[in-house]
């Protein structure tokens, strides 16, 4: 009797004849996210098996499964010989000890002497004769014994469904650039959209001396993070520090903000176009701050000449972002409190609803490619 | 480089490492063990325990706990001695004290806070305003950690006790002992102190307090430091601190000389229209605060670091706090944009006048370059 990992897949199976191009990257995932374990992962039809693990792992290979998109669900099974009294030791072995249940089998395996329902009442039979605090309810049973017999001689027993992350494997909707602040939100953004498939690469910008290592190595952890999600990613770091002291120095102080921002999109679409990266995301949430105002986001979006955004927060709250960063582990570091390169000049009143007119007024006293190019030179990649 | 943030921590001693080394290969033994040799270490920690009082208060009239750090120490004496009724303590305490404070605010406890004058310390009127006959314990901190105010503890412990007699006073001296010629007097009946201020290392600290004193432990267990704290002492801390004890005390005048006129130097070659003195007369001379009006502390910090000058922005301890300004910085009465450019050069005896004058060229160069482009 040995302990496996049944891994079904999601939307996989709705894919024509593309479908082999998701499966193959599925599996890749699944490869890179069980990496250091000692597996061997095999594919059944519209399912993979994970097998030859020390028991004792289960839990770390779940936990580790549980972060790879395209997963729809996953249950730990017994596997035995397809032999009666050895599925029906499986079955003991998987049953609880009181309440009320059924037996759904499957059998693949048309040679074997009994079909599905026999297997079911037969199993289900010596079961409540074995144990006395267990009755049948085929209706809304407790809990629900499976069995699936294979063509390859073994049969497969478990009683659970662990949720998998869902979505399509990453890699199969191209490469975006995420642009990751340090905060509660933009983590939460790539997640969502590398649960589409997307693999992310990331993008932070910083201002020391006016920030510091702490708030750079945080994002780091955040990107960290993600990358458990992405099989990977890649971080560029750029300095803005002199864009800011140029814009205090020359424009308005209430549109520090939002030229910073026509800034950062600016950098991030050049970096974006360099590494192949297909769209840009971003954590912008409608009407959160300042800068994210329809005007913000007017202003921010026209400076993006090639790529679209991607916004997959725009509609959500902020209690709804934060149980989402949660979720994937991001909160308890998003929350650390270092200040990211935002806040250092922040004036005290920015402006909300900017004009075009303003802000390429405002605009018009900085030498933009010279800054941004004096940017790029500071360019730090961080593979994670 | 150029180290100026002593008040967060010292370079260790390396010839009192060197001496305790035997604790760590040799002499490992649990001094609570019976056998001779566990008996023999237990005995070299009741001559630290000696010593380390012996630099401060008469040991016949002082006895000691050691615990894991000065902010255990604070913690012991606040949960250990206050009761019922109310705490008074000061506006500019040290987070390990002011953190306390809040959990007995939590817990029922009335906690008052004494007003601070401009310098850091506190106002003694204010202080002893506060104390009533339901005031079971007074915190004052002896040298403020973010300002270096001396505070007078000697004469605020006689003047609390002349007002409740039964009125525990404590004090966290972490940033006095090793470096203000002081003797505890009877009125104090707690004294807060760290080893890696004065060339200890990190993760060792004691309560020196009043013999016969008695205080609820916090930490239970084996019963060590008479049923007070708990657990294996660090041996090799203690006797790294004891050393480094009586290494900074065997010429703790001259030391305090020598940061005197390293302080003078100091702030005579800081250019005084880039930078607000916050630290007083009544001050350290191992300390030394200033404000750069409009600039935030720790621009100029990183700054500084990049020209090889190690400075703090106050209390490295606060560091891991939100809050942007420092509350005993506020509560001196500064405003809050002075609050966010403050600056702690804190010294020791080893350095020197050339490091003094080049750490001022690098800060007035700084400063003086961040106030053109923040302008």
């Amino acid at each position: 009797m040995e302990k496996v990992i049944i891994i079904r897949y999601s939307e996989i199976h709705l894919k024509g004849k593309n479908r082999g191009y998701f499966e193959r990257v599925f599996a890749l995932n699944i490869e890179k996210s069980l990496k250091g374990f000692k597996h061997e992962t095999r594919r059944l039809s519209g399912r993979y098996l994970v097998e030859g693990f020390d028991e004792f792992q289960t839990d770390a290979l779940l936990e580790r499964l549980k972060r790879v998109f395209g997963i729809h669900s996953m249950s730990v099974a017994l596997k035995v010989k397809s032999d009666m009294d050895l599925i029906f030791a499986a079955a003991k072995e998987v049953c609880s000890e009181s309440g009320t249940f059924k037996v759904v089998s499957h059998r693949a395996d048309k040679t074997f002497p009994l079909n599905s329902m026999q297997i079911s009442a037969e199993i289900g039979g010596r079961l409540i004769s074995c144990m006395d605090k267990i009755s049948v309810d085929v209706h809304e049973p407790h809990f629900t014994i499976n069995i699936d017999v294979r063509e390859n001689g073994t049969s497969l027993v478990f009683n659970e469904f662990f949720k998998g992350a869902g979505g399509m494997p990453v890699g199969t909707s191209g490469k975006g650039l995420l642009l990751i602040s340090g905060g509660i939100d933009s983590p939460v953004a790539g997640h969502m959209i590398a649960k589409r498939g997307m693999n992310i690469d990331c993008i932070h910008f910083h201002s020391y001396p006016y920030t510091n290592m702490q708030a750079r190595d945080k994002v780091i952890e955040l990107a960290r993070v993600l990358s458990k999600y992405t099989c990977g990613t890649r971080l560029n770091i750029i300095s803005v520090t002199h864009i800011q002291e140029e814009i205090h120095k020359k424009c308005n102080g209430e549109y520090m903000v939002t030229l910073l921002r026509r800034f950062m999109m600016r950098i991030a679409e050049k970096c974006a176009l360099k590494s192949g990266a297909q769209c840009l995301i971003t954590g912008e949430s409608l009407g959160q701050v300042a800068s994210q105002t329809v005007e913000g986001i007017t202003s921010s979006n026209s400076v993006i000449k090639k790529l679209p955004v991607l916004r997959p927060l725009c509609g959500f709250d902020k209690d709804e972002i934060i149980e989402r960063s949660r979720a994937i582990g991001a909160y308890d570091i998003s929350v650390q409190p270092y200040e990211d390169c935002c806040t250092v000049f922040l004036p005290k009143h920015p402006v909300i609803k900017p004009t075009m007119e303003n802000i390429l007024s405002e605009e018009g006293k900085l030498d933009v490619e010279g800054l941004i190019d004096e940017a790029m030179q500071s360019l730090e990649v961080i593979t994670l | 480089m150029i180290y100026f943030d002593n008040a967060a921590t010292t370079k260790p001693n390396v010839e009192c490492l060197k001496k305790a080394e035997k604790y760590l290969y040799n002499d490992y033994f649990n001094p609570s063990a019976l056998y001779t040799e566990g008996y023999s270490v237990q005995l070299d920690l009741r001559e630290a325990r000696k010593n380390i009082i012996k630099n401060i208060a008469d040991s016949e009239r002082f006895d000691l706990l050691f615990t894991s750090c000065g902010t255990e120490a604070d913690n012991t004496a606040i949960f250990g001695g206050a009761k019922r009724g109310n705490v008074v303590t000061t506006a500019g305490e040290h987070s390990a004290v002011y953190a306390c404070m809040n959990e007995l605010k939590q817990r029922g406890t009335e906690v008052r806070l004494a007003a601070l004058n401009a310098d850091g310390s506190v106002n003694a009127d204010s202080l002893l305003n506060l104390v009533d006959e339901k005031t079971s314990l007074v915190s004052v901190i002896h040298v403020s950690n973010e300002t270096g105010a001396v505070n007078d503890i000697a004469r605020l412990a006689a003047a609390v006790k002349k007002k409740n007699k039964y009125t525990l006073f404590h004090s966290d001296g972490v940033q006095a002992y090793g470096k203000i010629p002081f003797r505890l007097t009877c009125d104090i009946d707690m004294y807060s102190v760290s080893a890696h201020k004065i060339g200890g290392i990190k993760g060792c600290g004691a309560l020196i307090k009043r013999k016969n004193l008695i205080i609820k432990p916090f930490i239970f267990g084996g019963g060590q430091e008479n049923g007070l704290r708990s657990g294996t002492e660090n041996v090799f801390g203690i006797k790294v601190f004891e050393y480094a004890a009586e290494a900074r005390y065997a010429h703790i005048a001259d030391d305090f000389k020598k940061a005197e006129a390293l302080r003078a130097l100091l702030k005579s070659k800081l250019d005084k229209s880039l930078f607000t003195e916050i630290s007083g007369e009544n001050c350290s001379p191992y300390i030394l605060t200033v404000g750069a009006d409009g600039l935030r502390g720790e621009t100029i910090l990183h700054e500084a670091n990049d020209n090889g000058l190690i400075i703090g922005t106050g209390s490295a301890c606060a560091s891991n706090e939100k809050k942007r300004y420092s509350r005993t910085i506020l509560a001196c009465g500064v405003g809050e944009k002075l609050a966010d450019g403050i600056l702690r050069l804190s010294l020791c005896a080893d350095n020197t006048d050339d490091e003094v004058l080049r750490a001022a060229e690098i800060l007035n160069r700084i400063v003086k370059n961040r106030k053109e482009i923040m302008a």
